[in-house]
């Protein structure tokens, strides 16, 4: 069930730490995205049928009409916010395989103004299942998720310095990445210094809150072959929801191999069973970085450790540029911004393309993952190679 | 001597209830605490909610869950009542129970100091007055069980 679709086109905006994108409007953003990734790929505007999304998803009439987007046969929309990410490019190459449109850009976006997403539980408290977070004083995901990761560090005896590690990888790679929001590298020491915001998350744990927006176009291989930058193949993206993840951080009542785990695994095993790729296979990969501990989480979820095995695994130096599973070579949302994991795409994409700012060499295949949270969860796999 | 956990002022915190809720605020009005159990395959779930997901009863129990311990908590800084106030800490703690396999409760650990809170410890109910119903929080059980 491999697809035979491919990225052909890449468009971003600026980052824009968290309210600086005003007076733009989020559909202003959006535009940019989309126009940029249609020149990318070569296309016209014309030659755009269809529009993919996650979270919801922004109304296509309004991108329609505000650039000049004459027809669409194909605009869906998948399941899941950051977490259902990646799923968006499984929609996307399901829509170009069925030939219910030509060529679909995915589309995400965010923008904090008058709100931000680090508050996303405030209205929970509204409602009767969520009201004892709000008694607990449970405001954002990373207060919910540190109580998974103190869990985690009680089961396996995992340190705050693997933590901190996975921040500084990060810093050292947005160090040289222009356009990214936190490019000064930090010591462990600058870590542990770092004031608590949520014991045993500290600060630095916590991602950027970004405005910007990115697109992407996906086109059938066939296609893609006579474009001007080299297909980026969406080799598979998997989709899945499990019940024992769930609601994730709104529930806490995950059995306990579940509760310290980033609810990953599931989707890790569809992922590699449609694609036939395993995680040895893997040359870099783009790790949701909201909260620095899901990163941990995650690698274990997807079998580059064993369970319990992230802290030492980080700790060794492997996630490193030079390391022999490099993360994030772009920052990831600990450093460069966060944009619901869509900047994750575009490294993926650039690391395929060999274009990328801290490239790894030879890479061949790119893991990008959604975000640990509520189902449905994602991840795909991207390659140069068929 | 350290800063003990806030407790949280609720008195104009208004709780959202639901027909497969009521039960449960009904009974903390009186000091008690009660977690939905199946009344078909006797499976606790929470929250509380129209079917048992086990086995798609519509028949639930309300029964006291026994002792409570600490599966998790996280402590957070919260501002002072003014500028100069020392800063204060609120330790949201995630709550198994003895008698309530599968199910955790989450809420505020009340005049805990921080570095007492581990998992594991044993904690007891305490009630607080909001709005419109009662609320319930955990303090660590005190003094220890010997
Ligand atoms: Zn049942």
């Amino acid at each position: 069930m491999k697809n035979q679709a491919s990225i052909v086109g890449v468009g971003a905006t600026p980052y824009y730490f968290r309210g600086t994108s005003a007076p733009q409007t989020v559909f202003e953003l959006i535009d940019h995205a989309v126009l940029a990734a249609v020149a990318d790929a070569g296309l016209k505007l014309s030659d755009i049928d269809g529009l993919a999304f996650f979270a919801g998803g922004f109304d296509p009439s309004m991108i329609m009409q505000q650039i000049g987007l004459d027809n669409l046969t194909f605009s869906h929309c998948v399941s899941g916010y950051g977490s259902g990410m990646a799923g968006m490019l499984d929609l996307a190459a399901m829509g170009v395989d069925s030939g219910r449109a030509k060529n679909i850009v995915c589309i995400g976006a965010s923008q904090n103004v008058g709100k931000r997403y680090g508050q996303a539980l405030g209205m929970l408290g509204l409602t009767p299942d969520g009201v004892f977070h709000a008694i607990a004083g449970l405001g954002g995901p990373g207060q919910a998720m540190a109580l998974m990761v103190r869990r985690h560090m009680h089961r396996y005896g995992t340190r705050r310095e693997a933590f901190g590690e996975i921040v500084m990888a990060s810093r050292i790679a947005a160090s040289t990445r222009e356009g990214a929001i936190r490019r000064k590298p930090i010591t462990l020491d600058d870590y542990m210094a770092s004031p608590m915001l949520a014991d045993p998350l500290c600060r630095l744990d916590f991602c950027l809150e970004t405005d910007g927006a990115l697109a992407f176009v996906v086109s059938s291989d066939e296609r893609a072959a006579d474009m001007p930058h080299p297909p980026v193949h969406i080799t598979g993206a998997a989709h899945v929801g499990v019940r024992d993840w769930g609601r994730a951080f709104f529930w806490l009542n995950q059995s306990e191999d579940t509760f310290t785990t980033a609810g990953a695994g599931a989707v890790a095993k569809r992922l590699y069973e449609l694609t036939g790729v395993g995680p040895q296979d893997i040359d870099v990969a783009m790790i949701y970085d909201h909260f620095s501990p899901m990163v941990l989480m995650q690698l274990e979820d997807y079998g580059f450790c064993g369970a319990g095995e992230g802290g030492p695994f980080v700790e060794s130096g492997a996630i490193r540029l030079d390391g022999s599973l490099p993360i994030n070579p772009h920052g990831g949302h600990l450093s460069e911004g966060y944009i619901v994991g869509m900047t994750h795409v575009r490294e993926a994409v650039e690391q395929m393309r060999g274009t990328a700012t801290n490239q790894i060499k030879g890479a061949k295949r790119a893991l990008v993952t959604g975000g640990p949270a509520p189902v449905l969860m994602s991840g795909a796999i991207l390659s140069n190679e068929r | 001597m350290s800063t003990r956990s806030i407790t949280p002022d609720l008195s104009a915190f208004e709780v959202p209830m639901d027909v497969w809720s009521e039960p449960y605020w009904h009974t903390a009005a009186e000091h008690r605490l009660v977690l939905p159990r199946c009344g078909a395959c006797n499976t606790f779930r929470w929250p509380a909610g129209p079917f048992c997901p086990e086995c798609r009863s519509q028949e639930v129990e309300w029964v006291a869950p026994g002792q409570g311990r600490i599966y998790s908590f996280t402590i957070l800084p919260v501002a002072g009542p003014d500028k100069d106030a020392p800063p204060q800490v609120r330790i949201p703690a995630l709550v198994t129970f003895e008698g309530a396999p599968g199910v955790r409760l989450v809420s505020a650990l009340i005049d805990a100091a921080p570095e007492e809170v581990k998992i594991d410890a044993l904690v007891e109910m305490d009630w607080l007055p909001a709005a419109n119903a009662t609320v319930p929080v955990f303090r660590l059980q005190n003094p220890p069980p010997v």
